[in-house]
Order: C-alpha cells, then structure tokens, then sequence
C-alpha cells in the first residue's frame, strides 16, 4: 500500500468524518481522511480560548470592512468573533450563490474538525415518531429506518461522546445515556416549578449537551468559562479533535491529509463502483488522486452534494448516484424565532462560573396525534435561555461623571429569560442546490447555487410557537415579554441544520441512499452527513448523524469483508 | 480562581501532574501565545490625533468615566483606545463625521477643551447632550447592532468610552469583578454593593444575527 492507496477514504473530519475514521479505523482499515481546511492543533491553536476582551482586536468589536468583504456570510452567525476567527470559511476565497428571493446562509469552518468545533453542542434522540412523520402525513418519502434500529446505535455513541442531561421519560424525546445533568440558576427553578403547575403538558428540562459534567473516557468536566466555540483545549465538550481523531488516531491506521479539496469522485466501467477520489491542494493547487476500496463522504451536507452533482460522467449524467433526481433537493434547516421576556423575580441572585447551555423546552405540540388546534403537522421545541442584563442593555442613557459611571457597575435589576423556537421544516423539492452552469471557484470547481424558502407549515409553526411562548412566558411571571413576528424568522442556513440532499429510502426511484446510508447505485459509496436526512424532526440533528455514520461503518466493513464491495 | 490565577494554575499544572487526565492543562504554545500578547491598546501605536486633540479626548473620557474610588477611563486607558477606533476601526464618513464632531467641541470650547475649568468641561458636554437628547442613540434597546453611525458626536464618543473602560483589564478587574472557572453555580446570593462580572466580549456581537 503506497501513500496514494487506502482501504477507506473519508472526506472530511467534522462530526461525520470523525466518526467515520474512528469506526473505520478501529475495524482495521487503513483510511484516508481528506480535509478542506487548514491543519490545526488541538489546545495549540485555540489561540482565542480564555482570552479577555482587552487582549482581542477593537476589544472584540468586529472588524466590519474586513467582515463585509471576506466573511459577509460567517460573519453572521452567532459563534463568529475575533477569538475564534482561525476556525471559519473565508466567503471571498470559497464563494457560492445565493439567490436574491431566495437565500441560503451557508456557515462553514475551515479547519481540520471542521464545525464540530463551533456546534451548538446540543444533543437530542428523533423519536419513533420523528421516524415515521414522513410515512404518516405523507410529506417526502418514508425513512427506510424505525427508532428501534438507530437507539442502540444513539447509546453507542452517547456513551463515547458524553452527553449531561436530565431522565424525563417522554415518548417524544427519549432519554440519552446521560452524564448528570448541569446546575439550574435559581430563577429558573422557579421557573420551572410554575410552569409545571400552570402547563402540565410542558416540560422544562436541562439541555442535553456533548459538554462533560465529570470525567469521560480521559477527557476533563467543564470548566464553565463560557464560549465553547473558541475552542476547548481540555476536550470537556466533543469534538472531532477531541475525541474521535485522537481515537482513529491511536490505531496507527489514519492518515489526515489538510488542505485537500476533492473536486470529484471516479467510478469503473460498470457504474457501480466508486475507485478513486480527485483532490486539489489548496496550497500548491496540485492535483493527486487517491484510491480505496470504499468511500465515506462527510463533508457537510451542501458540499457531498457539490462533489456527487460535479461527479458526473456518460453514465451517471445528472450528477452520481443520481437516477432519482433526488440529489441536491429537499434542502432543510431548522427556522429559528427568538421570544424574549423579563422576569424580575430573584433579583438578589446570582450565579458563579458561565454555563454553556440553556435549557430545553421538547416538543409539545402534535405529540402522538395531531392536536385539534393545530393547523400545521410536526412541531418544535424551545431552547431557553437565561441572561442577566448589565451595562451592555443600558449604557446608552444620559449623564457624565461618578453618577453614570455607578451606573454601569451592577447587574441589571431584572432578568432576561429567552425562549428559542427550533421549528421542524418539511422536505420541498424547490428547496435546493445546483452546480452554476459556468461560475466557478479558485479551483474550477461549479459554484454552489442555493435556493430556499420557508413553506407555509414552517411559518404556522413560526406563528404558534409564538402564541405558546406567550402562555409559557404567563405562566413562568414574565413581567414583559416580546413575541418574535413571523417576519423575524431567521434565514434558511442561518440554523446551521442543512440537511436532505442525498435522502435516504427504500425506493431507488425517489431516494439517493438506502437504509445505510449506501447510495442505491454505487456500492462501496457511503454519504453519512446531513444530506441523508429525509425528513428534519425540530431537534438539533448533529447526534443523529453519529448516530448514523457508526452504523453505515460496521455495515460497510461486514459488507467489505463478505467480498460484496469488490 | 479568577482568569489570571487560572492562566497561571493552568502553566504549572501543564508542566507536571494534573488532577484529571488533561484537566486545567492548557497547552505550552497556548499560554506562551495569551502571555505574550500585550493588551490591544497597547500593541499599537498613537498617531491619529495631534497633541490638543489628545488632551481633548482624554480630558472629555475623563468627564465620563472619571477617577472614584474606582480607577476611570483614563487609567484604564480608554483615550487609547477611542484613538485606535477612530483611526483603525471607522470607515472614512465615521472618521469624518468624528474629528468634525471633535473640531466642533474644540472650536465651542475656545480651541482647547482640555484647558478649560471642570465646571466648564462638564457645563459643554452638558449641553451637546441636550442637543442631542432626541437622538434614537438613548432608547431602550437600542444596543442589539455593531454601531450607530447616525447617532450624534457626543452620543458616539460615550459609546466609544464605555467600550475602552468596560471592555479593558483595568474595567474589568478593578471596576467590574472576573467571573470564576471551576464549576456554575446558579444560586449565588448577590450582595447591594457586587459588580456585574467582566464581559468576554460585547455583547452586541451575540445578538447581531
């Protein structure tokens, strides 16, 4: 086996293709792992991790004419500051296209471990009944898979990557492996007990978090000081560079490659059988290509989708594996709705290290059945989160000397207490991504075109989660709260849940992938990122895809060592 | 433990045995690369404003946040920082917009804001914030957004205060209090007289999208 050879070539190293080489690895494969992005150390090169304001540019502010012109899309997330630049896609250097009517924010990291450095962290189990939304009020294609065949492979994972949580026992939201679960603030003890009086069918519980609450598998609890996203150097929440890298790592079967676009994939003469992947440095601009016996595309769900549609050849016209036309449609992402209220109950508290994590509110709405008020299908559930105000809400008022200055000094006499709707969205083919017919990128590479659009039951769900924040605000003693108008939905990306392009199902007329995650058509090819979702659920997906990418991994090696593969 | 303390811990325990498998051990390259980073107003030179200008800024951050019992702006090195700002940060029709608000206060001050009275300072700077008393700048809420380049000159240069003081180690060590690492603990009695914790970053940044 020469450095051109493999037995497995994985494209990408987030939280799909970390999983994958780590299975793949551990099974005994040699394997590949290609990265776009730069190489990166864990700990070393988490140069924004602790640092204070005063020691980051502009005290943090962000640099607006360098923003507007390299990051206009990054730069719009949440997670995106000054400390954690190093981790993010350059817009400029990796363009795609947005279309004016229709825009998608397409976030990307650019380093090795990719998003799995700046996620959410947020970790929650679909349910039987997320599995079967589809088949049951027909929107999309069925899942070719129930709860029952992906649970032990949930508790596989989750006993690997540390999930802190609370045991509720609802059908709609099974329990995880759990770790104990982070402290509540005081307030929200309150909260929580009110609203269990007032609203039974409301649950509030700790957010389920890939974040240690005490030593796992050799990594360190939480430290709580706050911004994850810049990067953990004691690995206490999971990501590839913590965790599954440094297992795939310990085998002595991986090869990490950074800086490696791959502009598409070769199959042999039969169509059937993927041989090779071609990649581009993106330093040097040489092109290598690598061959393997099979092959996992990870590489987050619009840029599998960008290499399968640039794949295309006389048998596979439309893009590979892609007979049904399925590939790069049925573009999903969670809307977003921020609901906001003040409560002014324990003013007198407060609180002591920052807790990267809010709380959860699951699904309530459409739970076993449809409700009778209800004119939407599916639903959504709440993350809450709880800020106490200080000079940054109110430094804007009058008055010069010691007064103003004192002014600035204490916590606000309030609390804030926020409820994030995450709202399930269905499958809409004219939700979707295409290659340019001539814009390209640095390489040659199709640019990306995007397209997408709210339907109409994500914008009833919008609307209902508004009213249901509102009687869950009443009922926790908001003093004031504003409710999140349907024109303040967050754009399509903008939740950073992309998913659907390559769906999986039992037909091969309607679907990309089967049941694991194998396209229909070519055998030794394996796509467990976002893309093979064929329907959204409303919680956050990243969970599933390990989930997922495990079980694609065992299956591919039994399916390799039967000799069916070659 | 407050963050200096724990940079420190964290240098000794990297060097030898820790508590847990990895715990509290940030990297050498880590440390050396916090450690050897001088503040940001520090790592730049001034060389926007002459010297009246300077005296100026300084003496109108001064009024703002002064000296208490509390260090102020301009111990904090706050005047550094809005000079940085000015030069580094804003776009030509804020930096425009800026030294003509600047040459405006000078020119009502008689050409040297810093030379006049105490009283004087404050009865100027009084008086441009009456002129500007309806700008939407004072609403509340208004601090969801990066920058207002339509607020008035007096309003923008508070703003710019506030961010060199609060967002700088001498604000938020000896004005504001570091928050702890360790552990959260959400039920902390909070005593009349207990500061807010130290911002990691403004604010304005997480809500902007």
């Amino acid at each position: 086996m020469n450095d051109t050879q493999f037995d497995a070539i994985v494209v990408g190293s987030g939280i799909s293709g970390g999983w994958a080489a780590k299975e793949l690895t551990e099974r005994g494969l040699k394997v590949l792992v290609l990265e776009r992005g730069k190489d990166i150390k864990h700990g070393a090169d988490y140069k924004g991790e602790h640092a204070a304001a005063w020691k980051l540019p502009f005290h943090g502010m962000p640099d607006r004419e360098r923003d507007a012109s390299e990051y206009p899309v990054q730069s719009q997330s949440y997670a995106f500051s000054e400390a954690n630049i190093q981790f993010w896609n350059n817009d400029k250097d990796n363009p795609y296209i947005r279309t004016e009517d229709k825009p998608f924010s397409w976030k990307r990291s650019d380093v090795v471990g990719g998003r799995s450095l700046l996620w959410g962290r947020q970790v929650y189990r679909w349910s039987e009944q997320d599995f079967k939304a589809n088949a049951t009020d027909g929107h999309g294609v069925p899942w070719p898979v129930e709860y029952k065949d992906i649970a032990p492979w949930y508790s596989y994972v989750e006993k690997f990557i540390g999930v802190s949580g609370e045991t509720e026992g609802l059908p709609q939201l099974p329990d995880s492996e759990f770790l104990p679960a982070m402290n509540y603030f005081d307030l929200e003890k309150t909260i929580k007990g009110r609203v269990k009086k007032k609203l039974p069918e409301v649950t509030i519980t700790m957010g389920r978090c890939a974040i240690l609450t005490q030593e796992h598998n050799g990594r360190a609890p939480c430290h709580y000081c706050g911004p994850c996203h810049r990067g953990c150097s004691t690995g206490s929440y999971f990501s590839s560079q913590s965790s599954t890298l440094p297992a795939a790592r310990a085998t002595g079967n991986l090869t990490l490659l950074p800086n490696q676009v791959v502009e598409r994939l070769e199959h042999d003469e039969t169509g059937k059988h993927v041989t090779a992947v071609k990649a581009i440095d993106t330093q040097t601009g040489e092109r290598r290509e690598f061959t393997a016996k099979i092959f996992f595309l990870c590489a987050s769900t619009l840029a599998s989708t960008q290499i399968m549609l640039n794949s295309s050849s006389a048998l596979h016209p439309n893009g590979l594996a892609n007979k049904s036309g399925a590939l790069g449609k049925n573009v999903m992402d969670h809307a977003m709705q921020s609901h906001i209220s003040m409560m002014v109950d324990n003013p007198d508290g407060y609180y002591r290290g920052e807790r990267p994590n809010g709380l959860y509110i699951p699904r309530f709405r459409n739970v076993g059945e449809q409700d009778a008020d209800a004119d939407f299908v599916r639903g959504y559930g709440y993350q809450a989160h709880t800020l106490r105000p200080d000079w940054q809400t109110s430094f804007n008022s009058k008055g010069f000397g010691a007064d103003y200055k004192e002014s600035l000094r204490k916590p606000g006499p309030f609390w804030i207490w926020a409820l994030g709707g995450f709202i399930e969205c269905l499958p809409q083919e004219s939700n979707r991504v295409y290659l340019h017919a001539n814009k390209k990128d640095r390489f040659g590479i199709p640019q990306l075109v995007t397209e997408f659009n709210w339907g109409e039951n994500e914008l009833s769900l919008a609307r209902d989660s508004a009213k249901q924040a509102e009687k869950i605000f009443r009922a926790a003693g908001a003093v004031y709260y504003t409710l999140a108008d349907i024109d303040a939905i967050s754009e399509g990306g903008a939740g950073i849940h992309e998913m659907g392009t390559a769906r999986m199902g039992d037909d091969p007329n309607t679907s990309v992938l089967n049941k694991f995650n194998q396209t229909h058509e070519l055998d030794n090819l394996f796509v467990t990122d976002g893309s093979f979702m064929t329907s959204a659920a409303c919680v956050n997906p990243s969970l599933t895809y390990m989930a997922f990418t495990a079980r694609a991994c065992e299956y591919a090696v039994e399916e390799l060592k039967s000799g069916r593969l070659s | 433990m407050n963050r200096r303390d724990f940079l420190q811990c964290a240098a000794v325990l990297a060097a030898g045995a820790s508590v847990f498998p990895q715990s509290w051990s940030m990297s050498h390259e880590q440390h050396a690369f916090l450690a050897s980073q001088p503040n940001y107003i520090d790592r730049h030179p001034l060389t926007f404003f002459d010297e009246v200008q300077r005296a100026a800024v300084s003496a109108i951050a001064d009024q703002v946040i002064p000296a208490t019992e509390t260090p102020g702006a301009v111990e904090a090195g706050a005047p550094r920082f809005i000079e940085l700002m000015v030069a580094d940060w804003f776009n030509d029709g804020e930096r425009t917009f800026f030294m003509a608000g600047l040459a405006d206060l000078q020119s009502r001050a008689g050409g040297s804001f810093a030379v006049l009275t105490q009283e004087a300072q404050l009865a100027l700077l009084e008086t441009l914030e009456d002129e500007a008393s309806d700008s939407p700048w004072f609403q509340i809420g208004n601090v969801q957004r990066v920058w207002d380049d339509s607020a008035p000159f007096i309003c923008q240069f508070k703003e710019l205060t506030v961010l060199g003081f609060m967002l700088s180690e001498v604000g938020g060590t000896r004005f504001l209090r570091e928050n702890t690492m360790g552990a959260f603990d959400g039920d902390v009695p909070l005593a009349t007289d207990d500061a807010a914790y130290a911002a990691e970053m403004p604010m304005r940044l997480v809500t902007r999208s």
